[in-house]
This record gives structure tokens, C-alpha cells and sequence, in this order.
């Protein structure tokens, strides 16, 4: 086992204890960030520390207080999380608008976490015409006085640039990661790639893509490797672990992802030219088959046949966490064009704070017994 | 001589005579859009378009009992039975089209305003990509501000002007900004009425029973920028005036005993029975956060105002502003309590209702009650458990009436 | 020489079974035991077998264990998915079945097959008690008769309650309602059926129906749901013999199977 590989799942796992490390070295402050996207560039360049909020296992008894029982899983542990103090090392959180629910917490946080500043960022749905660019360019400006005000430093034009160059190499690197997994899918299993990624929402990005290109490196000069099955995961994320273990033992690879924690965020290209700011709200507008952009012709079906096409993947998995509208809404539109594509399609539903796998169990396995 | 409609009657012949014309228009080739509750309808009725609006249809299929079929057909779409069933109903509306409730035709356009959810975004995105046809998107965007930014308003307005482009294409003629200034000032009359009217509710004893302004809702949706429902919504206001002269109150035959603030969509399958239970024990409600829904006011041949309207609803602002909101219409209302419909539809709504019934409480002293239903869905509610919370409520009510706390 | 036996056990939540084949396939016993994983379930269902047939377990040439209970069982030589067993189980007892409803104690599994008997799509629910045995249990007890006489008593129903609510608390709390406004107990039970046989379309037609339609499982044994359950689906559902032993059953064809290969 490529011993820096070790180092990054270990800290994937442990995130707490990443981020205080995180900080100690860089001397930068925590900026808490919810899913999906948030503009973690202005973040950096402000001289912040962007860390991800996605959640993660705990009982679930405080957030009760604010969130009826039928909401997303990840946002009721992230409302626990911030009331029982979890988040208290963070300098403010950065809240976001992709579903009724991520607004409903972002009003509700001030009343239930007074002693961790939210910062609203909600990006436009509306990205076909000019108007959208303009009021995202705007709204980046904002959000740097929000970060500077936090960090009390200045976003110079050559820090932008400096932290712009280096998400774009941390998007390269992740990018390349994920087709080196895909030819070791032994060594690469399903577990260690989704703590592989996962650290990078701890980590000061520069040591991240540091220690990536060298696991890249390592990866490149062994040989190709095996997997019974293969399969593209779509979804929010390839969460709990005990979830991951299931794909491990059943001999199935993730061969590549959709998934909202991973390849979406570092997939989209930016345009060459323009200035910082416009490079970032090219992505933006250049994001497709998004569960949280609205795309007029939704491609995210005809995406997924590709993805299947170009890896050679057995079939589609299918990660569906309760409760999530957006992609409950998008299932039944790219499932029908699986369908008429020939593809199989496991469906899995999943909650951050599962305990039995046993049902899951059964319904891996016997995929499996299918293909 | 003709005999003069009340206006609730006038509003089902107007009602009746909506869904006929949707039909006429598609039979006639004028193109029909299907719309959100609070999109900007002026635009699309200046251009001449016939405007349907599936949450009202969806609500009438509820009402009349015929949602399970369609909740069914999602279901076997792939539909989860936790993504709200408006949504539902209509998506297999869309494959099945017919209802003995009513019927739409299928539409030209789908045009969405995600100002009073998120939902409706995806929802609307189903439905362009099921019936291949443009989709015209304005976005508003929330934060956590009382009033919305300045670079909103210009996002906003600029989405306005984008889409009269998008409708110039697809009509194949060009925007007539005179009819649309006359659309501009009948739906800012017919706002104003919907707020005079709903505000007269504020009378000890309120002259309309509560569950009224519910059935007016479907009219303040689809008529806002037809003079028809200027008219409709003049004569409700004069009727209610009326009757706070002759002193009547919503009911001939029993005593308007408490006063409530509903939250929230109603039961529309259970309309009925639900209303019987709050009248049965003299409660009638007064208010709710839907009348200032729909009082868009900008000033005519505004567009940045127009903007800020749609985009200024009490969803894309702070908690704060809805805590104030609630409780001023507490105390300009004389509520007596608050019941919160958990409705397993509306993630938005509910996930606010746990803080906001506190703050209720803590800064107007109003108790609340809350049950768990749906608008549409049949199977998500309980008779019993409805009347069991809403005794509870009347025993804090009087109580508080005793201890001399209202 | 020693005649070749195989052992098929399916350990479920509520119940245990197990039936012994014979090296051509045919069936020599079966046994249900209501106790399930967990509890002494597993070990009586396999006593009592042998008993019955006069064997011991080292008779048994190949074993094969399903259902929740099996990866913590540890006498059988593989573990099998009980979608894969039924499925088995089914295409040896009855021919052309493509879709088979699965109704148990505790879940429900809808599993489509092609011409082959091989399992092509499946869907399970086994979160909610709405649509499983569980449900019929919990209102059986709230009418007061036993479970095994629901169906009778269905039977005689001139006209149906109607049962409205998804969520099994809820629907309860309609029963006890409709019992105290006087609806019969016949009519009620009826109700009971319906809305069972409605949840279970729902899954049924999201996962696709082709016929000839099977339905396994306890549930299987209430003739008057799969009587409700097939018009609700507009198609015929034929019953196995012992729709219980099943999965178990086919099991025992997977032990076999796997030991012609070796």
C-alpha cells in the first residue's frame, strides 16, 4: 500500500482532527462549507481555510428542535452538529440555496448555531442569459468583503490568481486520481477512493495536491489491475462506510462517479480567457447534467450513458439519499433513459445515519448474482 | 333582469370559464403555458397567451378525490411518495391527461418563478423535458436579509427582459408593452383588493370564515392580471364590508368563539371535514401568510419594482422578517393561537414552523398546535390526530381566555 | 451408493425454513419453524427435518442458506440472496411465472424474471411496515381475531372500509375509528386487503409486471388478498404449494446445482 495513500485516507477519515491540524500548520482560520458548490477560491485567497460540511454520522436528537424527521440526513447532522458545538472552531459557515431544505437551514442557523456566523452564498439557476454571469460576478464581489471582514486580509489580485492556479491544479490532480482508480480498482477500492477525495475537504489544499500528485505518481508506475465488476456511482455521496465496505466485499469498483462530493466538483472546465472572476463564473454557467443547476433538456441521463460507454462499466449505481427532492426528482428521467439504453441500474436508498446494512447487503449482493 | 352572482359564485363560473378557455385557445392554436402560482403573469398575459396553472388544477383534482390515480402512475414512474405531491399529481397529469376534476390542455410553454420554492424548479424542468417544449426560468434568488439586494433586483429584471425575448420567439410577434402596462396596472388593482379584502378579516368578528380565503386563492392565481378578477376581488371586499355593517360574522348559525392563524396549504382532500372540525368548536381562522403572497405591488411600468415584488416573498427573506411577519398579523388579527400544518409536501414551509411557532409564542403569548397532513395526498393524514391536536389548541385557548391572558 | 442430498434453509426475520431435495430434484421435506434469526429458529427448522425424514446433517451432500438471517448462520456451505432463491424456487414449481410478489413478515419484494427464471430486476421495501405482513398482523389485532382467520372474515365483506393512510399508526388509528362508528369487522378486514394490495402495487409498478404473475411468502397463505391483489393488478396470481418454502427451496436447486458443476 503507497504509504502517502495511507496518510490521505487516514486524514479522509478523520475529520476533526484534519481540519485543527489544517489549521495549526497554515495559521489560516476555518471557513465551514456546505454543499454543493461555494466559490472556495475567494475563500482561499482571502487567507481562510475552506473546510467541507457535508454531514457525517451522529444521533440525531438537538436538530429535532428545528427539522421535522422527513429532511435530508446530512442536513439534520450538520444542524446537530453546529448545536452541539461540533463547528465551533469555525470562523463562519457558508450556507447555500440548492434546495428548499439547505434555506431552510441557512435561516434557521442563526437561531440555532447564534455563536457560528452564516454566510449566505446562492449562486443563480438561471444561467442562459447575461443577466446570470453579471449577478454572479457581483455576488463573488460580496462574498470577498464577507471573507476578507472574517480574516481581516486583503484578496490581492496575485492572491486570487494564486488560489485560483491552485484549485485548478487540485481539480487536474483529482480528475487524474479518478482514472488512475479506475485501472487500479484493487488498490483503489471503493472505500480508499472515496476517503482519498474526501480528504481534500480537510486539508489546506496545497499539501492536498501535493500529496495527490505524489499518490498519482505511484499509481502510474504499477501495473493495470482487476475487478470482477464495474460500476458508475451516482448521487450525493458514497456514504456511510459501511456502505462502501458492501461494494469492497461484492468485488465492484466505482469505475468512475457522478457523485456531488466528487468528480462534480472538479470535472467542469473554466474558459481560457478573462479575469479570475469571470474564469469562475464561466464554470459555473458551463456546469451540465447537475441535479442542482437548472439545465433546460436535462443531459444528466445521456451523460451517464457516455460515462458507462468510455469506462465499460457493468451498470449504474444509483445512491439515492432520502429525502433529497432534487434527485428524487431527476431519478425517474435518466433511470427511463438507462432503460432504453440497456443499462442496469441498482438502486439504492441510502441515509448518512444508517446503521443496518443488512438490506443494502442484500440488494448488492444480489445485483451481483443478476450481472 | 338578470340576477346579480355572489362573488363566490361569480368565482366558480370564473373558474369553470378558465379551464373551457385553456381548452379553446389550445383547439384555436393561440399557444398555452403552464405556470407557477406566482410567476410574473403579466408578461405572459400581455403577450396574449392562455396560462393555466398546475398547482391550482392539481389542488381541484385533490379536492374533488381523484389524486390517488396520478399519485399511483408517479409512483410507478419512479416518483418518490416524499417529493411533494402537487408535483406528483401533475407529472402524471402530463402523461395521463384527463381528470373528472378538470382538465388542461398540454402546454406550448412551461414557465417557471422559483420565488415560492425550489421544487417547482425541477418540477418544471420534468415537465419541458416530458412534453419537449421551451421553458422560460425566473430565478429568485434567497438570502438572509429583510429585503433583497440591489444586484438581485438587477438579476432579476434582467431574466424579465430575457424572457419577453424568449416569449417574442416563441409567439412570433413582438411584445406589446402597452397591453402589458394595462396587465401591469389591473393586477396591482386586483392585488389590492385581494389585500383590502383579506384584511377586513381583522373585524371582531371576522365577516368571512376562514376557510375562504382558500377558495379565493385559485382566482388570485389565475385572474390577478384579468379584469374579471379585478372585479371578483372588488366585489369580495364590498360583500365583506357588508356584512361587518350588518354586524354578521362568519357564520349565521353559530358564534365566532376563537380566532386562529392558519399555516401553511390546506388538506385540500379533507377540505371539508377539517373545516367542520374548527367550526364545530367556534374557531374560525383569520389569517395566514397567503394573503401578502399575492399583494405584488410595484408601480406601473416598473420593471425594477416589478422584480423586487416577485422576488421579495417571504421565502427569499430572513427568518427574522417572517417571525415579525407572523407575529404582526397576530396582533393586527386578534389571533387567539396558530395551528402549523405539517405538510408533507412542503419541505420550505415546514422546516421554518418548529422556530417560528416558538417565537409566536415567546413575543405574542399565542399557543399553537401542530398536525401532520398533506395538500393532496390522501394517505398522509389523520382525521383523528387532526381533531386531537386541534382540542388541545382550544383547551390552551380557553384557558388563556380564562386566566385573562387575551 | 449413498443417494445425494441437498439442503436449502432460509432464515428469515420471523421464521425459519428448510427443505431437503433429492440428486434429480425432487422435493423429500420441508419444515417451517416460527422462530427466526436470531433464536433457536434455524437449528429446530433443520432438527425437525431431519427427524422427519429419518437423516442426519452429514446425509447432506451440499447446503445452501438465505434470507436475513444468513450471513450469521454458519452450518451451510454458501449463502444465497433470498431474491435469487424464491426466483429459483418458483421456476421449479411453477412454469412461465416472469414476476413474483413476495410478501413476508417483515418486507416485500416484487422480483421479475426472464424466460429463463433468471432474476432480470427486483424491488424490495422492507423500511416500512405498510404493505408487509406486519401491517396484517397489527390490524388483525386491533379487529381482535387471528391472523390465520383474516381471511374468512374478509370473505364476507359486502362493502369495503376504506383504509386511506400510508403510515401503519396512522391506518391503525383509522381501524380502531371505523370499528367504533360501527363499520362490520368483515368490511374493515376487507379494507385491511386493500390497502396492503395498494402499497404493494405501487412497488409492483415500479419494477414492471409480465406475466404469469406467482405470489410466495406467509402472506401467500390469505387467499382473499391474493384474490384482492390480483384484481388490484388486473392480472391472475397463482399460489405454490407451501408458498412459504420457496426460497428455501430454491436453496436446496442452487446446493444441487452448485454440486453438479464441481
Amino acid at each position: 500500500m503507497i504509504a502517502v495513500l495511507d496518510e490521505l485516507v487516514k486524514k479522509g477519515k478523520n475529520p476533526k482532527a484534519t481540519v485543527l491540524e489544517a489549521m495549526k500548520d497554515s495559521g489560516r482560520k476555518a471557513v465551514g462549507c456546505f454543499p454543493i458548490y461555494v466559490p472556495e477560491e475567494i475563500i482561499y485567497a482571502a487567507g481562510l481555510l475552506p473546510v467541507g460540511v457535508w454531514g457525517g454520522k451522529t444521533d440525531i436528537k438537538l436538530a429535532d428542535k428545528y427539522l421535522q424527521s422527513f429532511c435530508c440526513s446530512i442536513m439534520r447532522a450538520n444542524m446537530e452538529f453546529g448545536m452541539k458545538g461540533t463547528y465551533d472552531m469555525l470562523s463562519a459557515v457558508v450556507i447555500t440555496a440548492y434546495c428548499d431544505t439547505l434555506r431552510a437551514v441557512m435561516v434557521n442557523w442563526p437561531y440555532a448555531v447564534p455563536n457560528v456566523k452564516v454566510v449566505p452564498f446562492v449562486y443563480p439557476q438561471n444561467r442562459q442569459g447575461d443577466s446570470a454571469f453579471r449577478y454572479t460576478l457581483e455576488i463573488f464581489d460580496k462574498f470577498q468583503s464577507e471573507m476578507e471582514s472574517i480574516s481581516g486580509k486583503k484578496v490581492t489580485a496575485e492572491r486570487l490568481e494564486e488560489a485560483f492556479d491552485l484549485y485548478e491544479q487540485w481539480r487536474a490532480l483529482s480528475q487524474e486520481f479518478t482514472t488512475l482508480a479506475a485501472t487500479h480498482p484493487v488498490t483503489i477500492n471503493a472505500k480508499v477512493r472515496h476517503y482519498a477525495l474526501r480528504a481534500s475537504y480537510y486539508m489546506d489544499k496545497k499539501t492536498y495536491t501535493e500529496k495527490l500528485m505524489e499518490v498519482n505518481q505511484a499509481l502510474k508506475s504499477m501495473p493495470d489491475e482487476q475487478v470482477k465488476f464495474k460500476v458508475v456511482v451516482t448521487g450525493l455521496l458514497a456514504e456511510p462506510e459501511g456502505f462502501l465496505d458492501l461494494f469492497v466485499a461484492n468485488n465492484i469498483s466505482f469505475v468512475a462517479d457522478d457523485l456531488a462530493q466528487e468528480s462534480r466538483q472538479f470535472r467542469t472546465p473554466t474558459r481560457p480567457e478573462g479575469t479570475v472572476y469571470e474564469k469562475m463564473a464561466w464554470r459555473i454557467m458551463d456546469l451540465r447534467g447537475d441535479t442542482f443547476f437548472y439545465e433546460e433538456n436535462k443531459s444528466r441521463g445521456r451523460m451517464l450513458i457516455d460515462m458507462v460507454k468510455e469506462s465499460s462499466a457493468d451498470a449504474v449505481v444509483v445512491c439515492l439519499y432520502k429525502f433529497c427532492d432534487p434527485e428524487e426528482f431527476d431519478y425517474p428521467v435518466y433511470k427511463k433513459e438507462l432503460e432504453a439504453a440497456g443499462i442496469p441500474i441498482l438502486y439504492l436508498e441510502i441515509e448518512q445515519q444508517m446503521d443496518s446494512m443488512e438490506q443494502l447487503r442484500t440488494r448488492i449482493q444480489t445485483f451481483t448474482e443478476i450481472l | 333582469m338578470t340576477k346579480i352572482l355572489s362573488s363566490k359564485q361569480r368565482l366558480n363560473q370564473l373558474l369553470a370559464e378558465h379551464y373551457q378557455e385553456a381548452q379553446d385557445a389550445k383547439e384555436a392554436g393561440r399557444p398555452v403555458a403552464w405556470a407557477t402560482s406566482i410567476f410574473p403573469q403579466e408578461i405572459l398575459e400581455a403577450m396574449g397567451f392562455a396560462i393555466v396553472y398546475p398547482e391550482n388544477h392539481a389542488a381541484a383534482i385533490g379536492a374533488r378525490k381523484d389524486a390517488p390515480q396520478f399519485l399511483k402512475k408517479a409512483e410507478s414512474d419512479g416518483y418518490s411518495i416524499d417529493n411533494c405531491s402537487y408535483a406528483r399529481i401533475n407529472l402524471a397529469y402530463a402523461e395521463l391527461l384527463h381528470s373528472d376534476a378538470a382538465n388542461i390542455p398540454v402546454p406550448d410553454l412551461i414557465c417557471c418563478c422559483s420565488n415560492i420554492c425550489l421544487t417547482t424548479i425541477k418540477w418544471y424542468e420534468n415537465l419541458a423535458k416530458h412534453f419537449n417544449c421551451p421553458m422560460i426560468i425566473i430565478d429568485t434568488p434567497s438570502g438572509m436579509t429583510d429585503d433583497i439586494s440591489e444586484e438581485r433586483v438587477r438579476y432579476i429584471r434582467g431574466q424579465l427582459e430575457e424572457a419577453i425575448v424568449q416569449l417574442e420567439e416563441i409567439a412570433g410577434k413582438k411584445f406589446d408593452y402597452d397591453k402589458f402596462k394595462d396587465v401591469m396596472r389591473i393586477s396591482n388593482e386586483t392585488a389590492t383588493w385581494w389585500l383590502k379584502a383579506t384584511d377586513l378579516l381583522k373585524h371582531k368578528p371576522s365577516p368571512a370564515m376562514g376557510f375562504d380565503m382558500f377558495n379565493y386563492m385559485a382566482p388570485i392565481v389565475c385572474f390577478r392580471g384579468i379584469e374579471s378578477g379585478r372585479l371578483l376581488f372588488k366585489q369580495w371586499y364590498e360583500e365583506l364590508e357588508k356584512r361587518i355593517e350588518n354586524g354578521q360574522g362568519p357564520w349565521d348559525d353559530k358564534e365566532e368563539k376563537f380566532r386562529v392563524l392558519w399555516d401553511g396549504i390546506p388538506c385540500w382532500p379533507y377540505l371539508s371535514s377539517t373545516y367542520k372540525v374548527l367550526k364545530k368548536n367556534g374557531i374560525n381562522m383569520v389569517t395566514s401568510t397567503y394573503p401578502e403572497s399575492w399583494s405584488l405591488l410595484y408601480d406601473v411600468g416598473d420593471l425594477d419594482g416589478m422584480a423586487r415584488a416577485y422576488g421579495s416573498l417571504l421565502v427569499q427573506r430572513s427568518m427574522d422578517h417572517g417571525v415579525r411577519r407572523l407575529c404582526r398579523l397576530a396582533s393586527e388579527f386578534n389571533v387567539d393561537g396558530a395551528i402549523f400544518h405539517s405538510n408533507r409536501s412542503c419541505k420550505g414551509m415546514d422546516f421554518k414552523q418548529f422556530e417560528i411557532a416558538r417565537q409566536l409564542k415567546l413575543q405574542y403569548g399565542v399557543p399553537s398546535v401542530f398536525f401532520d397532513g398533506d395538500q393532496t395526498d390522501p394517505s398522509a393524514f389523520s382525521i383523528a390526530q387532526y381533531e386531537t391536536r386541534v382540542q388541545a389548541l382550544l383547551e390552551m385557548m380557553a384557558s388563556n381566555v380564562e386566566k385573562g391572558d387575551r | 451408493m449413498k443417494e445425494k442430498l441437498f439442503m436449502g434453509i432460509d432464515i428469515g426475520s420471523s421464521s425459519s425454513k428448510a427443505v431437503v431435495i433429492d440428486e434429480a430434484g425432487k422435493l423429500l421435506g420441508s419444515t417451517v419453524v416460527n422462530m427466526g434469526t436470531g433464536t433457536g429458529g434455524p437449528k429446530s427448522v433443520i432438527d425437525q427435518l431431519m427427524e422427519q425424514l429419518k437423516i442426519t446433517v452429514q446425509d447432506i451432500t451440499r447446503s445452501v442458506v438465505t434470507g436475513y438471517g444468513r450471513m450469521t448462520y454458519e452450518g451451510a456451505d454458501t449463502q444465497i440472496t433470498e431474491i435469487s432463491c424464491h426466483a429459483m424456487g418458483v421456476f421449479k414449481s411453477l412454469s412461465d411465472v416472469q414476476t413474483i410478489i413476495d410478501i413476508g413478515g417483515q418486507d416485500a419484494k416484487v422480483i421479475r424474471l426472464d424466460r429463463n427464471g433468471k432474476v432480470v430486476d427486483f424491488g424490495m421495501n422492507e423500511k416500512c411496515a405498510a404493505g408487509t405482513g406486519r401491517f396484517l398482523e397489527v390490524m388483525a389485532r386491533v379487529v381482535g381475531c387471528d391472523i390465520g382467520d383474516l381471511s374468512e372474515l374478509a370473505k364476507r365483506s359486502q362493502s369495503p372500509a376504506r383504509i386511506s393512510s400510508v403510515c401503519t399508526v396512522f391506518a391503525e388509528s383509522e381501524v380502531i375509528s371505523q370499528l367504533s362508528s360501527n363499520t362490520k369487522i368483515e368490511d374493515v378486514a376487507k379494507g385491511v386487503h386493500m390497502s396492503v394490495a395498494t402499497r404493494v402495487v405501487g412497488m409492483c409498478n415500479r419494477v414492471g409486471v409480465a406475466e404469469k404473475v406467482a405470489m410466495t411468502g406467509g402472506v401467500a397463505l390469505n387467499d382473499d388478498f391474493v384474490n384482492t391483489l390480483s384484481e388490484e393488478l388486473y392480472v391472475d396470481i397463482m399460489v405454490p404449494n407451501s408458498p412459504q418454502t420457496m426460497g428455501a427451496l430454491g436453496a436446496a436447486h442452487y446446493a444441487r446445482n452448485m454440486a453438479e458443476k464441481d
